[in-house]
């Protein structure tokens, strides 16, 4: 179930990315879509029912069912990245808005209008 | 045995001190250029396990003939880049030096979420690079479409995880083989998407115009020869050799990877501007190389990928050293400017002929080969459509060369007089790599079996008889 709600967060992410003209509104759209990814790499290790993988006092038997810990990484590492590329955005929106004097995608122009 | 990671962490390290050297960035890119070519030739083939577990649980590096010659390449031709583009790099030494470790990660890497990583990590480098010209939206425009990208590839990825239980290439491998492929194709996809906008094909590639296209000598020879030439050697590794694609994925890459090769070519012969040329022949390229890729052809591919990589390293370094100080590149306003600078002008000549693929010269050798081999899979549709690529092909690049050597109007007399008064000095060091380059390139269309002998006789198992390379090792597992 949870899977279908980071889809249709990615979908949204992608839909802001195609109709904002704003720079810091596409961003946010991009982190949406990153978000959306996020929950749904942790949804692939979800297991009803199961602990934590960590062996502890209270759940000291190895038998028990456990949810598969490697999603949970993989996020990690996804969400740095993703924190990275977002900073990295910021950095050429702000580039951008002195050259330009501008956010909006229209105002600042095409490909031929340079 | 020495260990392969030390090309990874070695420019990683550097990479950090150059933030606290920051008087001697420049002398420590050097340093970490000389030290991975020289560490090239030190490595030996074989899976190295890091952080010590056994594959494919833990992560390893995959260094068999493929990758070997991958790394090979691409360290020589980026200590060729920097070099000759000595006085640029100061700048972006840092950039520069996390990039190296990044190519070589990618190439290196066994496991497909490493690969992610080391994806991100490389674009992330070159949205930086980017932003040199100063054209911060088409910088931006990048950086979206590669974000949007990677996370679809990752994405794909993760679902393949969820299926297989593995992300180590060998295993994902092993364990398709006895799955049904025709229900992978949304995973496939998917990646396919997150590599092809990096690899420029179309429709995927709408960053490269405003990226390539004001590029200047330094950075427009590094995302040509040695980022393209990185992601079409992942490509290759993961569409060619670790995924196992159902007949209609085949069809579907390969009809994408047929309307960019066309596409690309007519795209060049239409324009004027030096860097607008070489940029949509490196699309095309990419698309070619691409589409022989997913065809399983492995040993022609890598030839015609060397040669597109070593010409264009040659021609953008020139493209982008004019355009830097004749303010233009606009061919029709450059006219006659090797008659001044005739070692450039031969230099990217040779290139140029290679590229299309002339007798005598490295590229023949290579697209005699690509054509034999779809020949012998009963392949002639592609055959037919990379004939007519390299007609259109050699019509703009002789087109283009004739402006660039030939003083005055067309049709009227030709005199040294009417040569551009737009000045453009070349320093020793392009001259003499140009110069280096191109000289290797006539010697390898003389002489094919020089190339034959040299580079792939430490990598024994790149042959045409021998074609899979990944299985040699099977992960480290």
């Amino acid at each position: 179930m949870i899977q279908y709600v980071s889809i249709v967060l990615m979908l949204i992410g992608i839909y802001g990315l195609l109709i904002d003209r704003n720079i810091i509104k596409i961003i946010v759209a991009l982190n949406i879509f990153e978000v959306g990814l996020n929950i749904f790499i942790v949804s692939v290790g979800f297991v009803s029912g199961g602990v934590a993988p960590i062996l502890t006092s209270v759940n000291s038997n190895s038998a028990l069912i456990y949810v598969d810990p490697l999603p949970q990484a993989l996020v990690l590492t996804s969400i740095v990245i993703g924190l990275g590329t977002t900073a990295l955005a910021l950095a050429i929106a702000r580039k951008m808005y002195n050259a330009y004097n501008s956010l909006d995608l229209d105002e600042i122009g095409g490909m031929d209008n340079d | 045995m020495t260990n392969p990671v030390l090309l990874i962490v070695v420019p990683l390290l550097l990479a950090f001190l150059s933030v606290a050297l920051k008087n001697n960035k420049k002398q420590l890119l050097f340093i970490a250029a000389v030290f991975n070519v020289v560490g090239v030739f030190i490595i030996e083939n074989g899976s190295y396990v890091i952080g010590g577990f056994r594959a494919p649980y833990g992560i390893n590096l995959n260094l068999d003939a493929y990758s070997h010659l991958a790394v090979l390449v691409i360290n020589i031709l980026f200590l060729l880049i920097i070099t000759m583009s000595n006085e640029k790099t100061k700048e972006f030494s840092t950039v520069l030096l996390v990039a190296l470790a990044g190519l070589n990660g990618m190439l290196l890497t066994g496991d497909l979420f490493n690969l992610f990583v080391f994806l991100e990590i490389v674009s992330i480098t070159g949205y930086i690079l980017s932003t040199e010209s100063k054209k911060y939206k088409y910088s931006f425009n990048y950086l979206i479409l590669g974000t949007i990208g990677s996370g679809l590839y990752l994405f794909g990825l993760i679902i393949l995880y969820a299926i297989f239980g593995s992300l180590n290439m060998a295993d994902i491998s092993f364990k398709m083989l006895s799955y049904d492929t025709g229900k992978l194709v949304v995973p496939i996809f998917l990646m396919f998407i997150g590599l092809a906008v990096e690899a420029k094909l179309i429709p995927f590639n709408g960053w490269v115009r405003g990226v390539y296209g004001n590029a200047n000598s330094l950075i427009g020879s590094l995302f040509a020869s040695v980022y393209a030439g990185t992601i079409l050697f992942v490509f290759g590794r993961v569409f060619g050799q670790v995924l196992v694609l159902s007949e209609y994925l085949v069809a579907v890459f390969v009809a994408i990877g047929v309307i960019t090769l066309i596409a690309g070519e007519v795209a060049a012969f239409s324009k004027n501007k030096i860097r607008e040329i070489l940029l949509f022949s490196s699309i095309a390229q990419s698309g070619l190389v691409a589409l022989l890729f997913v065809t399983g052809l492995i040993f022609p591919t890598v030839l015609q990928l060397l040669n597109n990589i070593i010409t264009k390293a040659v021609m953008f370094t020139i493209a982008g050293k004019i355009s830097d100080d004749a303010d233009t590149d606009e061919a029709d306003k450059l006219k006659g400017i090797f008659a001044n600078n005739k070692i450039i002008g031969v230099s990217f000549t040779v290139s140029a002929l290679s590229l299309i693929g002339l007798p005598l010269f490295y590229g023949f050798y290579s697209k005699i080969n690509l054509l034999l081999g779809l020949f012998s899979k009963i392949n002639y549709f592609v055959a037919a459509f990379i004939l007519l690529a390299t007609i259109i092909e050699g019509a703009y690049f002789i087109r283009l060369l004739v402006k660039l050597w030939t003083p005055g109007e067309e049709g009227k007399e030709s005199n040294i007089k009417f040569v551009t008064d737009r000045k453009v000095e070349f320093d020793f060091n392009k001259k003499v790599i140009a110069f280096m380059l191109s000289l290797i390139i006539l010697l390898a269309g003389i002489s094919p079996s020089l190339v034959k002998t040299n580079l792939f006789a430490m990598n024994k198992l790149l042959n045409e008889e021998n074609p899979s390379y990944m299985f040699e090792l099977k992960g480290g597992m």
